[in-house]
């Protein structure tokens, strides 16, 4: 039997001493110009799924609103993967105007610059009136891109610090082979909100506020007896990046009869399957890097990306949570529950629409939570916000982020010389 | 949406919820329409829906989910309501999340992995 006061880890077990913070960082606009410049430009961001462009030809546009950056992510014919920044070399224009599609080639809409799926400019009209322009050097500017587990990640750094893999520190390591794939059917739900972004990412690193907050929502289905204030457990680090388990209730048995009738037609993404997971076909629950202390009643496994990623795999999916800055006080949340596959019958597609509905409402719940918080912090009343010794993936994201403001934070390369000997 | 408001033979009853969430589309109409509800308004929507869910499933189970016809496409509609309603009447006892600001409007779009799902999502 598993002592979970054992695991309860505290911010002391993990030496840091930072119990409070600037309000500053929260409220500055100098401090978000340094975040563009010394956090998004510098550390991998994920941008996306690599079934999201899953043919040659194939391809997405996204946006991320810290660097005001517009991307094209497309497949080649060859199979590779590939980013751009979404501006044509002749007069700057966004000329991928669809969110999504397939296509062998982007036409400008301004002046009909023609460029490959691979971002090669293909074709000029008039090309004698652009003696000076080089096609072989005028494609769209690749952004460097690389993947892990099905993730796309992008780099706007001219030469990244570090690679993929040395930037996850081990995080990729441990979820290794774990099963993200099984789980290709989403739903998104996005919201823009007046507040720093990240209070939202403070809001999803600690359990504290479970009991208080979402005290209609999850309490009842996630706050067990013997862990009242939701501490999380095992906490463990790699680089910036982090993971805790989190327990759940697994007698949680709603009487409300709408809902009762959900659980019915297709469990929630939440909900344990125990059918699933007593064959060992509970996805997630079987990867060893998952539930690491075996807890019978293993709820999820928060996965913190730095800087502005959590995920959390789940007996019948996972949920991705993406916080983007656009200014020092306002955000986008971006939410994805991630399933199995498409509702099969009405039946399952009402109850994907429930599922939706409530795992929106918690979402709300914390984003409201954040602007009240904004809205303390810009009042100017406190200097300093105060991180318990229960929340220590606060403080550990605040040491991180310093350390990036700072120039450091990314895994230390050799410098080349070094290498050379 | 031109259809005239019939719903299918035996849920004729429905029809004062039909012509309010029976018209909308999408899963951000359904919760903004169930933020502008009275909790009256709610709870009596509540009351004629979720103890009839399964004879409205039996029902809608006969038909194709892709080629619902209209009066059964507006009775699943109208049901859809109710996954809005069931989270202000079971769960929150109010029309809106609390301390949420109001109107509160969120984006919500369903992967276009096949079948490509109109009357839920976008």
């Amino acid at each position: 039997m598993v002592n979970i006061e054992e695991h309860m880890t505290k911010a002391r077990d993990l030496g840091l001493e930072n119990d409070r913070v600037p309000v500053e960082y929260y409220t500055s606009a100098a401090y978000f110009r340094r975040e563009q410049d010394m956090i998004f430009r510098r550390a991998w961001l994920m941008v996306g799924r690599v079934e999201d462009v899953a043919e040659p030809g194939d391809f997405i546009v996204r946006d991320v609103p810290p660097l005001k950056a517009s991307v094209i992510i497309a497949r080649g014919k060859d199979g590779k993967v590939r980013a751009f920044h979404n501006t044509c070399s002749h007069r700057g224009v966004a000329l991928v105007c669809q969110d999504r599609g397939n296509a062998l080639t982007f036409r400008c809409p301004y002046h009909a610059w023609i460029y490959r799926i691979d971002g090669s400019l293909s074709a000029i009209p008039a090309e004698q009136d652009f003696p000076h322009v080089d096609k072989a050097a005028n494609g769209l500017a690749p952004i460097h891109l690389d993947t892990w587990a099905g993730f796309i990640f992008l780099n706007f750094a001219d030469e990244p610090e570090a690679t993929l893999p040395e930037f996850l520190a081990g995080l990729d390591t441990m979820l290794d082979g774990a099963p993200f794939d099984q789980f290709p059917f989403s739903i998104q739900v996005s919201d823009e909100i007046d507040c720093n972004w990240k209070n939202l990412v403070n809001a999803f690193n600690e359990g504290y506020h479970v009991a208080v907050l979402h005290n209609k929502t999850l309490r009842a289905a996630v706050v067990p007896k013997d862990n009242p204030h939701l501490h999380y457990l095992d906490i463990k680090q790699f680089g910036p990046h982090s993971a805790g388990t989190v327990p759940r209730n697994f007698d949680y048995d709603p009487q409300a009869p709408a809902l009762t009738w959900v659980y019915a037609q297709m469990l929630p993404t939440s909900a344990p399957d125990v059918a699933a997971i007593n064959e060992g076909r509970a996805g997630f629950y079987e990867h060893p890097g998952i539930n690491r202390l075996k807890i019978p009643n293993f709820g999820t496994e928060t996965i913190t990306i730095f800087p502005n990623i959590s995920i959390q795999p789940l007996a019948n999916g996972y949920l991705f949570y993406q916080f983007w800055p656009m200014s020092e006080g306002r955000m986008r949340t971006d939410v994805r529950i991630y399933s199995r596959h498409a509702p099969r019958t009405l039946r399952e597609e009402f109850a994907m629409a429930s599922t939706l509905a409530a795992t929106r409402d918690v979402v709300v719940e914390d984003m409201a939570m954040s602007r009240l918080q904004q809205i303390g912090f810009e009042s100017g009343g406190k200097k300093y916000q105060q991180f318990g010794q229960n929340e220590p993936l606060l403080r550990m994201f605040t040491r991180d982020y310093e350390a990036y403001l700072a120039g450091g934070g990314m895994p230390r390369q050799p410098d080349k010389a070094e290498a050379a000997e | 949406m031109t259809e005239a408001l019939t719903l299918p033979a035996g849920f004729e009853d429905l029809g004062q919820f039909a012509a309010v969430w029976g018209k909308l589309e999408t899963q951000e109409q359904r919760y903004l329409q169930r933020q502008h509800g009275t909790m009256a308004e709610l709870k009596a929507f509540y009351d004629a829906t979720a103890p009839r869910l399964n004879a409205i499933f039996d029902h809608l189970d006969k038909f194709p989910m892709e080629a619902l016809p209209p009066p059964e496409a507006l009775l699943y509609r109208t049901a859809l309501g109710l996954t809005e309603v069931a989270m202000a009447v079971e769960v929150f006892g109010q029309p809106c999340v609390p301390y949420a600001p109001f109107p509160h409007k969120m984006a919500i779009e369903w992967s276009e992995l096949s079948p490509p799902l109109a009357p839920a999502g976008a």
